[in-house]
C-alpha cells in the first residue's frame, strides 16, 4: 500500500456572504446567511515511500488545504486518508509523530526561545533518542549553515535562516514523511539552492516521502520526478514531470541571426499557420511553431532556403511555460495531447 | 499518553514560556501591583460596607472575604498556570492552533502553555492573605480532616474555575472575531458568587451553581468551613461538580477543535 492515500478527500468550508457597507454588516447580524464553499473538490491521491511529488497549482486551487487535512490539521468533510496506515485526522498525536511539516507563511518554531532551545524542546516532544537528535543536530547545522543563528530566538532571524532553522525543526525526529508548503517562498537563490540540496540529501539517504507545495519552478526541476496539478480544488494532471513536459509543450522557438534582411521570409513565415514570427531587429528574430505540426529541421531548411544564417539556437523545453498555460486556463492536460 | 508526560511536558513548555516572559516584559512588576491593587480596593470596599452594616444575610465580614478572596485566588491561578486560554481567540483567528495540531502533545496543553499572566501572581499573593486571615478571624474548630478538605475545596475550585475558562474561551472556534466578549463576559459572571448566593433570586442561584458552577469555587466551600447549617453537605457535591466541569470544558473545545477552519494559506 502507499504511504499516503486519500480517495475521495473532499473539503468545504461554510463561508459568510455580507453585502457591503454598514448596513450589509446589520442585515448579517440579524439574518446571517452562508454558502458552501469547495476548497477541496472530491479527489484520490497517492505516494509511494521514498517519491518527491510536487504538488502544484495556482493561488487558492486547493493545496494547503489538501496538506492540512493530510497533516492532522483540518478533518475532511468527506473521503479517507491513511498516512503510513494511520488516519491523520483520528488519530493526530500518533501521525503528528511520524510527520514533519514546514509551512514557509509560518514558523513551527517558538518566538522568543533560541532556535537550540527549541530544537531540545522538540527533542522532549518527540522523545528522540539522545544519539539520534545529537547526530541529527550535528548533521543539519553543518548543513544548513546553521551555525551562525543557532542561538538567537526566532524572532531576530532572516527570513532564510529561518526557513533553515524550520526545515531543521521539521526533521530532528526523522519522520519518514516530509510536508513542505512553499518552503523557498522569499529566499534568495543561495538558500533556495541550500534547502533543496539538504532536501534531496535527506530523501536520498533516508528515503523520506517528500511532498512539497511550490510556484517555485525550479524546485520542481530540482527536486521532484512526479508532478500533480491541482486547480479548483481538483486534480488535472497527476504524472512525471518529464512526461508532461513532452506531452504538453508543444510550442518551441529556435531563434535565427541572419547576414542580410529577408523581408519576403519575414512575409511568408508570418502568413504560415502554426508558426509565429517574432523579429527582434533587421537581422535577429526568432520562430516559434507547434512541434506536432513542423519539426525543427522543416523549420530550419525553410529559413536556410533564404539565404544565409549566421547562428541559431533553440530554447529547450520549459516547464514554465506549460504550468503558466495552465495557470492562465489556456491548456486543458486533459484533453489536449492525448 | 501517562499523566506523568504530560506533566513532564507542561513542565518543559510553562518553563520556556517564563523564560521568555522573563527575558521580554519589562512591566512584570507594574502588571503584578495593578492585579494587587485592584483586589485591595475590592477588600476596602466590603470592609466600608461591613462598617455599618454588622452582617449581610446571616455573613459576617470574614465570611464574605474570604468568599471574595476564593473567587479572585482561582482567578490568579488561572492567570498563572492556565492563561492560554485567553489566547485561545487570537490562536484560531490566526490560524496559529495548526501549530499546536503538528505536533504529539494533546492540543489543550499547549494552549494552556500558550501564555504566563504574571498579573495572577498578585491576585494569587493577596487571596491567599485574605484567606489566611478570614480563617485566623472566624472561629473555626480545627481538624485534621477540615484541613485536608479545605485543600480539597481548594483544589476542586481551580480546576471550576480553569473548566470555565476553557469552556467560555471555546466559544472562538465559533465566533471568530479576533476580539470576542463572550469569554470575558462568562468570566465577569463570577462576580455574583463573591456574595452569598442568598442574596439572589433562585434562577441566579441555580444559575451559579448548576450551568456556571461558580457558587462550588466560594459560597459552598464557605459554608462548610464556617459550618452554616442549612447547607451542610452541599459543599460535597463539589468534586462531583469539578469533574464534570472538566468533561464538559474538554467536550465543547474538542468539538470545537473539529470546527477549526485554519486560514487561508
Amino acid at each position: 500500500m502507499s504511504i499516503i492515500e486519500a480517495r475521495g478527500l473532499s473539503k468545504s468550508f461554510m463561508q459568510a456572504v455580507k453585502e457591503p457597507g454598514l448596513a450589509g454588516a446589520v442585515k448579517h447580524l440579524f439574518i446571517p446567511k452562508h454558502i458552501e464553499k469547495i476548497a477541496v473538490q472530491p479527489l484520490n491521491l497517492s505516494v509511494e515511500a521514498g517519491e518527491t511529488v510536487a504538488y502544484v497549482g495556482p493561488n487558492g486551487a486547493g493545496k494547503s488545504t489538501t496538506i492540512k487535512m493530510l497533516t492532522g490539521i483540518l478533518m475532511p468533510s468527506a473521503g479517507s486518508i491513511s498516512v503510513n496506515g494511520i488516519n491523520p485526522y483520528k488519530k493526530r498525536m500518533e501521525n503528528a509523530a511520524q510527520i514533519g511539516a514546514v509551512f514557509g507563511q509560518r514558523t513551527q518554531l517558538w518566538w522568543d526561545i533560541p532556535i537550540v532551545e527549541s530544537f531540545s524542546l522538540l527533542k522532549d516532544i518527540y522523545q528522540i533518542p539522545e544519539p539520534v537528535y545529537k547526530a541529527n543536530l550535528d548533521q543539519f547545522t553543518e548543513l544548513l549553515g546553521m551555525n551562525e543563528f543557532i542561538h538567537l530566538s526566532a524572532r531576530k532571524l532572516s527570513l532564510g535562516q529561518r526557513m533553515r532553522a524550520d526545515l531543521a525543526a521539521a526533521l530532528l525526529h526523522n519522520p519518514p514523511i516530509l510536508y513542505l508548503d512553499e518552503p523557498t517562498i522569499g529566499l534568495d537563490v543561495s538558500v533556495k539552492q541550500k534547502i533543496r540540496e539538504f532536501i534531496k540529501k535527506i530523501n536520498q539517504e533516508q528515503q523520506t516521502t517528500v511532498m512539497l507545495t511550490t510556484h517555485d519552478l525550479g524546485d520542481i526541476e530540482d527536486l521532484c520526478k512526479r508532478l500533480i496539478i491541482i486547480d479548483h480544488g481538483s486534480i488535472i494532471y497527476d504524472g512525471s514531470l518529464s512526461e508532461v513536459k513532452s506531452r504538453f509543450a508543444r510550442n518551441r522557438v529556435i531563434f535565427f541571426q541572419v547576414g542580410v534582411p529577408m523581408p519576403e521570409l519575414y512575409n511568408l513565415l508570418s502568413q504560415t499557420p502554426g508558426m509565429k514570427l517574432d523579429r527582434q531587429n533587421e537581422q535577429e528574430f526568432s520562430v516559434s511553431f507547434d512541434r506536432y505540426e513542423y519539426t525543427a529541421s522543416e523549420v530550419v531548411s525553410r529559413v536556410m532556403k533564404h539565404g544565409e544564417v549566421i547562428d541559431f539556437r533553440m530554447e529547450d523545453a520549459n516547464i514554465e511555460q506549460v504550468i503558466k498555460a495552465v495557470y492562465d486556463g489556456n491548456l486543458d492536460l486533459n484533453q489536449k495531447g492525448e | 499518553m501517562t499523566l506523568s508526560r504530560m506533566f513532564y511536558l507542561y513542565k518543559r513548555l510553562y518553563i520556556q514560556q517564563l523564560k521568555a516572559i522573563l527575558e521580554y516584559n519589562k512591566d512584570f512588576y507594574i502588571l503584578m501591583c495593578s492585579a494587587a491593587l485592584t483586589q485591595v480596593l475590592g477588600f476596602v470596599f466590603l470592609w466600608v460596607i461591613y462598617d455599618r452594616i454588622p452582617d449581610i444575610n446571616g455573613w459576617q465580614f470574614w465570611e464574605v472575604t474570604f468568599m471574595y478572596a476564593m473567587i479572585f485566588l482561582t482567578e490568579g491561578m488561572g492567570s498563572l498556570f492556565f492563561e492560554g486560554t485567553w489566547r485561545l481567540g487570537r490562536l484560531v483567528n490566526q490560524g496559529e492552533l495548526d501549530r499546536y495540531l503538528l505536533r504529539p502533545v494533546p492540543v489543550v496543553l499547549q494552549v494552556f502553555c500558550t501564555g504566563i499572566g504574571i498579573n495572577g501572581l498578585g491576585n494569587l499573593l493577596i487571596g491567599g492573605v485574605i484567606i489566611w486571615q478570614s480563617l485566623v478571624h472566624s472561629h473555626i474548630q480545627w481538624s485534621f480532616a477540615k484541613v485536608v478538605i479545605l485543600i480539597l475545596l481548594l483544589l476542586t475550585a481551580v480546576i471550576i474555575r480553569v473548566s470555565i475558562n476553557l469552556a467560555g474561551n471555546s466559544a472562538a472556534f465559533w465566533i471568530r472575531n479576533a476580539g470576542n466578549a463572550f469569554p470575558l463576559m462568562v468570566h465577569n459572571l463570577a462576580d455574583l458568587a463573591k456574595y452569598p448566593v442568598t442574596l439572589f433570586p433562585q434562577a441566579v442561584r441555580v444559575f451559579i451553581s448548576t450551568v456556571l458552577p461558580y457558587a462550588f469555587i466560594s459560597f459552598y466551600p464557605a459554608t462548610y468551613i464556617f459550618g452554616k447549617s442549612g447547607w451542610s453537605g452541599w459543599w460535597m457535591l463539589a468534586p462531583v461538580v469539578a469533574a464534570g466541569s472538566a468533561a464538559a470544558a474538554y467536550g465543547i473545545f474538542r468539538y470545537g477543535l473539529s470546527k477549526y477552519e485554519s486560514t487561508g494559506n
